[in-house]
C-alpha cells in the first residue's frame, strides 16, 4: 500500500513536469484541430461561425473542378517520393557510416542543403529548370550537345522532378537518422562478421540493414504524412500548374482559405486531408503487423 | 542611493504616466496603413510633409504610420484581432471579396457629406459598391491596361518612326509580326506573356475581347452563364498558341511570368512589349532601373472584335472597426494627399508633392487614369503632370487616345478569379505542348467554370 502512494507521488511529479508541454500542446496543437473540425461544420463569414450546415462544406469543396487533379497529384507525389526519396538516405547512411576517411565531411555534406531556406532552394532549382537556352540545366547539357529541355513544363515529369529538387534538399537530414541508428550497432557484430570473412555487402546485408528496418518502417509513414501535405515547392514553382499537372490538396486548402476567405471550406478540406492519413496509417500499421507475425 | 534609486524611479513612473495622458489628449487616432514601405525614401519625406500639414488642419486627431502592405494571408486574421490600419490600400481584385464578408466600414455618409460620391468615376464607383449602392472605399487611381514598349528593342529592329517614336502595332497581327522582327534582330523576346498565375487569365480576358468574344454573361435572375468556349474566345486562345509555337516570340517560360516579373523582363530589355497599365510605369523605372526615355506606351491592339482596354481601380479602404470620426480624419489624410476630387490648397500641394516625388525618383510622369470625373479635379491634376513633365508626351500618346475613347471595358462579372484560373490553366497547356487541343480545352474550362458558377450561387443566398 505504501508503494503504491509512493508510486502515485512520483507520478505526480512526472505530470508537473509535463504539465507546461501539455498546456502548450492544448492550447496551440489541440484545440485548434477540434476547433478546426467545428469550423468545417458551419457556414462562416470570416473565422465565424454562423450556421450548422452538417457536411455541406464537404460536398462543396469535393465540387470543386481542382479536386480530382489535386487529389490524385498528390497520391502521384507520396508516390515518386517513396519511389526517389525513400532509399536515398539509407544508402547514403549505409555508404558514409561504411566510409573511413573524411567521413565528417560528407555528414555535412549531405546535410549541408537542409541548412538553405526552403524557398531559396525552390527558386535555386527554378534557375536549374528554367526551359529555353538560360536554364542552368540546359546551359550544362548544351555543354554535350544535348538540345534544351522543357523541364517542368512538361506535365508528365513536373512531379517527379519536383520530388527531385525535395529528396535533394530532405534527404541528408533523413540520412543522419539512419546514421545515428547504425552507428548504435554493437561493432563487436561487425567485429564478429569481419572475423568469419563477411564481405563489405554481406554485413550490410545481413546485420547493418536488419538492425535499422524498424526505424526505416516509422520514417516511411513520417515521410508520407510529410509528402501528402506539400504546399509550397509546387506553389512556388509552377504554382500548380502547367494545367494544374502539379496542384496539391494543400494548395486547395490555401486557395479556399487565403484567396477565397472561405474558412470553412478550407477547414473541411483540411479534415478530409487528415482523414486520409490517419487511414493510410493505420492501413499501413495492420499491413506491417501481419508481416512482423510470419 | 537606495533613496536616490528609488526617487529616481518614482520619478520616471510619474513622467511616464504623464506622457501616457499626453498622448491621450488626441482624442482620435488614425492608423496609416498607407504609409509607404521603409525602401521607399523619397516616398516618406512626402508623407512627412504630409504630417506636417495635418498637425495645423487637425490638431485632434493623432495620426500614426503603420506601414501595411495588403496581403490575403494576414489581412483576415488581423479584422478578427481588430488590428487592420484605419485606412488602407487593396487591390482592384479585393473589394466585392470584402465587402461580402463584413471586413471593411461602409464610408458612404462620409462621402456623401463632403460631396465625393458624385464626382467618382461611375465604374469605379461601382468596384468599391454592395448590390445596395452602399459605399466601402474610394480610388486612389484608375487604371487602364496597355502596352508597355521597351523603345530600345523597337528602334535596334528598325521599328521607330523618324523621330523615335515606336511604330506601334496597331492590331494583334501586327504586334506578332512586330515581335518576330524583333526576335530576329535582337534575340530578346518579342512580348512577355503571363502564364504563372491568375494574371494570365485577366490579361488574357483583354486579348479575348479584342477577338470579339464576351466570356461571361449575367442572366436576369442574378446567374451567370459562363461562355469560355465560343469560337471567339478560342480564337483568342489559338492566337496565345501561335505566338508559342507559330511565331516564337514569348519569354523562355510564359507559365513562370507574373506581373512582377513582367516589369523585369520589359526593363532589362529581355521583352519588347507587355501589358500593363498607366499606374505600374514605376515598377519597370524606379523598380527596375529602367531608363525614362526607353519606356512607351500604346493601346491594347486591336482585334477583329474591335478594340478594348481593361480598366480597374486600386481603392483605399477602411478598417470595419473605424468609427466616423476616424473615417472623417482618414479622408482628410488623403485630401491633402490630393487623392480627392476637392480643390484645395491642400490638395493643389498635394498633387504638386507627388509629381514632384515621381519626378525626383525617375517615375515617368503621365497623366492619370481618370478616377474622379469634376472638371475643376482633372484641370488641377494636369497642370500638376504639365509642370512636372519628365517623358516626351508621344512615347504615351496613343495609350491616352484610347483609354479615352469608346473601348474601355470593366472585368467581367462573376467569379472572376475562378475565371481568371481556368482560362489560366488553358494557356499553360497550350503554352507547354504544341499538340494541345484549344477547342477541348476552352470547354472543359467552360463547364469548371459552369460549375464554379452554378455552386457560388447558394453562398451568395
Amino acid at each position: 500500500m505504501k508503494k503504491k502512494t509512493k508510486f502515485k507521488r512520483r507520478d505526480l511529479m512526472s505530470w508537473l513536469v509535463m504539465l507546461p508541454s501539455v498546456i502548450l500542446f492544448a492550447f496551440y496543437v489541440w484545440e485548434p484541430l477540434l476547433e478546426n473540425v467545428r469550423l468545417s461544420l458551419y457556414s462562416t463569414i470570416r473565422y465565424q461561425t454562423i450556421d450548422f450546415v452538417g457536411l455541406a462544406n464537404y460536398s462543396r469543396v469535393l465540387k470543386v473542378p481542382d479536386f480530382m487533379a489535386a487529389f490524385k497529384n498528390t497520391f502521384s507525389y507520396t508516390f515518386w517520393s517513396l519511389l526517389i526519396g525513400f532509399f536515398v538516405p539509407m544508402i547514403m547512411a549505409v555508404l558514409i557510416s561504411e566510409t573511413v576517411h573524411l567521413k565528417s565531411f560528407f555528414r555535412v555534406g549531405v546535410y549541408f542543403p537542409n541548412i538553405v531556406p526552403g524557398l531559396a532552394t525552390i527558386w535555386i532549382w527554378n534557375y536549374f529548370f528554367t526551359p529555353g537556352p538560360t536554364g542552368v540545366l540546359n546551359i550544362l547539357l548544351g555543354k554535350i550537345g544535348i538540345a534544351p529541355q522543357v523541364w517542368l513544363n512538361d506535365s508528365r515529369w513536373t512531379i517527379p522532378l519536383i520530388v527531385i529538387t525535395m529528396t535533394w534538399k530532405a534527404a541528408g537530414s533523413t540520412a543522419l537518422i539512419y546514421m545515428a541508428s547504425i552507428s548504435g550497432i554493437s561493432a563487436d557484430l561487425y567485429e564478429a562478421a569481419t572475423i568469419d570473412g563477411a564481405t563489405i555487402w554481406q554485413r550490410i546485408k545481413n546485420i547493418t540493414l536488419p538492425s535499422i528496418t524498424g526505424l526505416a518502417r516509422t520514417l516511411l509513414i513520417l515521410q508520407v504524412i510529410s509528402v501528402f501535405q506539400i504546399l509550397y515547392e509546387p506553389m512556388v514553382l509552377k504554382n500548380g500548374g502547367p494545367n494544374n499537372a502539379s496542384i496539391s490538396l494543400m494548395m486547395l486548402v490555401y486557395r479556399f482559405a487565403f484567396r477565397d476567405s472561405d474558412f470553412s471550406g478550407a477547414a473541411a478540406m483540411s479534415v478530409m486531408i487528415c482523414i486520409i492519413l490517419i487511414l493510410l496509417s493505420g492501413l499501413y500499421m495492420k499491413l506491417t503487423r501481419k508481416k512482423e507475425e510470419y | 542611493m537606495k533613496r536616490r534609486v528609488a526617487g529616481l524611479l518614482g520619478a520616471t513612473l510619474a513622467a511616464s504616466m504623464m506622457l501616457g495622458v499626453a498622448a491621450q489628449a488626441a482624442d482620435i487616432t488614425v492608423n496609416l496603413g498607407i504609409w509607404p514601405e521603409d525602401t521607399l525614401t523619397d516616398e516618406i519625406t512626402m508623407h512627412e510633409g504630409f504630417l506636417e500639414k495635418m498637425k495645423e488642419l487637425r490638431p485632434d486627431v493623432e495620426y500614426v504610420p503603420a506601414y501595411y502592405k495588403y496581403s490575403t494571408d494576414t489581412f483576415m486574421p488581423m479584422v478578427e484581432a481588430s488590428t487592420v490600419p484605419t485606412v488602407f490600400e487593396s487591390w482592384f481584385t479585393e473589394p466585392q471579396k470584402l465587402i461580402k464578408q463584413g471586413a471593411v466600414a461602409d464610408i458612404t455618409d462620409q462621402l456623401e457629406e463632403r460631396g465625393w460620391l458624385d464626382a467618382m468615376n461611375p465604374a469605379i464607383r461601382e468596384l468599391l459598391s454592395d448590390e445596395n449602392g452602399r459605399i466601402y472605399g474610394t480610388p486612389r487611381d484608375g487604371y487602364a491596361l496597355g502596352l508597355m514598349v521597351n523603345v530600345d528593342l523597337f528602334k535596334q529592329a528598325g521599328l521607330v518612326d523618324e523621330n523615335g517614336v515606336p511604330k506601334f502595332p496597331q492590331t494583334w497581327d501586327e504586334l506578332a509580326e512586330d515581335a518576330k522582327a524583333i526576335k530576329e534582330a535582337t534575340g530578346a523576346a518579342g512580348l512577355c506573356l503571363l502564364a504563372k498565375d491568375n494574371a494570365g487569365g485577366w490579361h488574357f480576358s483583354n486579348i479575348a475581347w479584342a477577338f470579339g468574344a464576351t466570356l461571361v454573361t449575367e442572366n436576369e435572375d442574378g446567374t451567370f452563364t459562363a461562355n469560355l468556349a465560343s469560337d471567339e474566345a478560342i480564337a483568342a486562345m489559338e492566337y496565345v498558341k501561335s505566338l508559342k509555337w507559330e511565331y516564337d516570340v514569348l519569354t523562355a517560360d510564359p507559365t513562370s511570368e507574373d506581373w512582377g516579373t513582367g516589369f523585369t523582363q520589359i526593363a532589362t530589355d529581355n521583352a519588347a512589349m507587355y501589358i500593363a497599365a498607366n499606374d505600374a510605369v514605376n515598377q519597370p523605372t524606379a523598380g527596375n532601373g529602367m531608363a525614362l526615355e526607353n519606356l512607351a506606351m500604346c493601346a491594347i491592339p486591336a482585334g477583329p472584335g474591335g478594340q478594348y482596354s481593361l480598366s480597374g481601380g486600386t481603392p483605399y479602404m477602411f478598417s470595419k472597426d473605424a468609427t466616423p470620426e476616424e473615417i472623417d480624419a482618414a479622408l482628410d489624410y488623403l485630401e491633402v494627399m490630393g487623392k480627392c476630387p476637392v480643390v484645395s490648397d491642400e490638395t493643389v500641394s498635394g498633387l504638386e508633392a507627388d509629381a514632384q516625388m515621381r519626378k525626383d525618383a525617375g517615375i515617368p510622369v503621365i497623366q492619370k487614369f481618370p478616377c474622379w470625373i469634376n472638371e475643376d479635379f482633372l484641370a488641377a491634376e494636369e497642370k500638376s503632370i504639365e509642370e512636372n513633365a519628365n517623358v516626351d508626351p508621344a512615347l504615351y500618346q496613343p495609350y491616352f487616345d484610347a483609354v479615352s475613347a469608346d473601348g474601355l471595358r470593366t472585368e467581367e462579372p462573376g467569379q472572376t478569379q475562378d475565371m481568371y484560373a481556368e482560362l489560366t490553366k488553358v494557356l499553360q497547356a497550350v503554352l507547354t505542348d504544341e499538340s494541345a487541343d484549344v477547342a477541348s480545352l476552352m470547354q472543359t474550362a467552360n463547364e469548371n467554370y459552369q460549375t464554379i458558377l452554378d455552386n457560388a450561387a447558394p453562398a451568395a443566398e
